[in-house]
């Protein structure tokens, strides 16, 4: 006979070792001392929001379209968020409900004409998973610039876009991968976060609401 | 101690006895609701149900599962509710009702609804009442030991006790979208002890204590909804 005593970090661990389940209990300790590999893929909706009467410029830049966080949180193992592919759907989207015209351009410098041009930057990602804050969330903050510049190539503004999304550990199986999953799920939100602020506070930005002025005039 | 080998039937027969008993055995639940009705309701054809959690809180979220539960049993009930996905919603009305920007009174819906693409919408999906779930399920209890070893032929063999309860406590307010008015507010809450005693087979007997939360509160928001006062 073989008597085992597991000292499980988590209490899915603690309740599999309660019930008998050894071996799910090991299974989980070893999930519990992984991090995740993350690919996130969305499609957030198209904002239902009134279009600024602009005819706009938008160009993305390679931290939007290929960034991958990769971070190792000790005693918790190595994590890995992708979030590069879909970020450029989520800010085409939303650029194209909030202004009556967008011109997807090549280079700042290729103005094609355009009111404004609108560079979305990605400034940072930060995450935390339940074990790290003693809490039930997986979270997930990002922090966007948006570079506005003239039709002269003046910058006129950048304004801050923070995103936030968590998940709630609870709503992930017995036998889930919850760390994969809630970090994938709270990525979702956040970026769903910022396409909503995006798109209900930008127009209220000065500098925005002097062009729509101006182009009215 | 002699390790057993198991012949293959007797261990199909230990397997399936725990499966069964899980099945089979459930722990007592006792569950409470009420009802604060401030305005009429009443449902006509066409006119559809939203049932959808706050997420704004950083504590105490309501459970997924919770909110899918409700949303499907009041299309089960004698007299079935026109129920929109709550994901459906929100994608619908992406970005007025997103955790952090979403009305949190009822004043504030008016001023979303006032928006006359967000009211062309809602006309569109017929969406007529919100119903915003708030609560949780929690542990408020546990003591008991269970031991298990494994002997040969991979059987796990357990002896002890194990008890816990659970605690069930949610609320859903009831907005009447077409009027922008809060109709009522329906209640409830649930508590039960779960044991696992165990001689060799360890044999749960669960309380299903969400799940009569969501029985209970789904029926009476079935009630609410559907009878005019």
């Amino acid at each position: 006979m073989n008597a085992r005593t597991v000292n499980a970090p988590t209490q899915k661990c603690m309740v599999a070792v309660r019930l008998g389940l050894l071996p799910v209990a090991v299974a989980f300790a070893a999930f519990g001392c992984t991090g995740a590999n993350v690919v996130v893929n969305t499609v957030v909706p198209s904002p239902l929001v009134e279009s600024l009467p602009l005819r706009v410029g938008v160009f993305f830049d390679e931290s939007l379209r290929g960034y991958v966080h990769e971070e190792t949180v000790e005693d918790h193992g190595d994590f890995r968020i992708e979030l590069g592919s879909v970020q450029v759907p989520v800010f085409e989207r939303a650029f194209d409900a909030l202004f009556e015209e967008t011109v997807a351009l090549s280079s700042i410098e290729a103005t094609d004409g355009v009111a404004a041009v609108i560079v979305p930057v990605f400034e940072q990602l930060q995450f935390s998973i339940p074990a790290q804050t003693r809490g039930q969330f997986f979270e997930v903050w990002i922090k966007y610039r948006i570079d506005v510049f003239g039709s002269d190539g003046e910058l006129l503004t950048s304004w801050a876009l923070p995103a936030y999304g968590k998940s709630n550990e609870r709503n992930f199986g017995f036998m889930e991968d919850s760390k994969g999953s809630g970090l994938t799920e709270a990525s979702v939100w956040a970026l769903r976060d910022a396409a909503a602020h995006l798109s209900l506070y930008f127009p209220r930005v000065p500098e925005v609401a002097e062009l729509v002025q101006g182009g009215q005039g | 101690m002699k390790a057993i080998q198991l012949p293959a039937t007797l261990r199909a027969l230990i397997v399936g006895a725990i499966g069964i008993c899980a099945a089979s055995l459930s722990g007592c639940v006792t569950a409470t609701v009420q009802e604060v009705r401030e305005a009429e309701t009443g449902m006509t054809e066409g006119d559809r149900v939203v049932v959808i959690g706050r997420r704004h809180k950083t504590r105490s979220e309501t459970e997924t599962d919770f909110i899918d539960c409700v949303s499907d049993q009041l299309t089960r009930n004698r007299e079935p509710v026109n129920v929109m996905s709550e994901g459906e919603f929100v994608d619908s009305v992406f970005p007025w009702f997103e955790p952090l920007v979403a009305p949190l009174e009822v004043d504030d819906l008016s001023h979303v609804i006032s928006k006359p693409l967000v009211a062309e919408r809602i006309d569109e999906i017929g969406v007529r009442y919100l119903v915003w779930i708030e609560g949780h399920t929690e542990r408020t209890a546990e003591a008991g030991r269970l031991t298990c070893n494994v002997i040969s032929g991979a059987i796990p063999a357990c002896i002890g006790f194990l008890t816990w309860d659970n605690d069930s406590n949610y609320e859903a307010s009831i907005w009447d979208v077409r009027t922008g008015i809060n109709a009522g507010r329906v209640s409830t809450e649930a508590s039960g002890t779960s044991f696992v005693p165990a001689v060799v087979v360890p044999i749960p007997i669960i309380a299903r204590v969400r799940q009569s939360a969501c029985t209970s509160l789904s029926d009476q928001l079935q009630a609410f909804l559907v009878s005019e006062s």
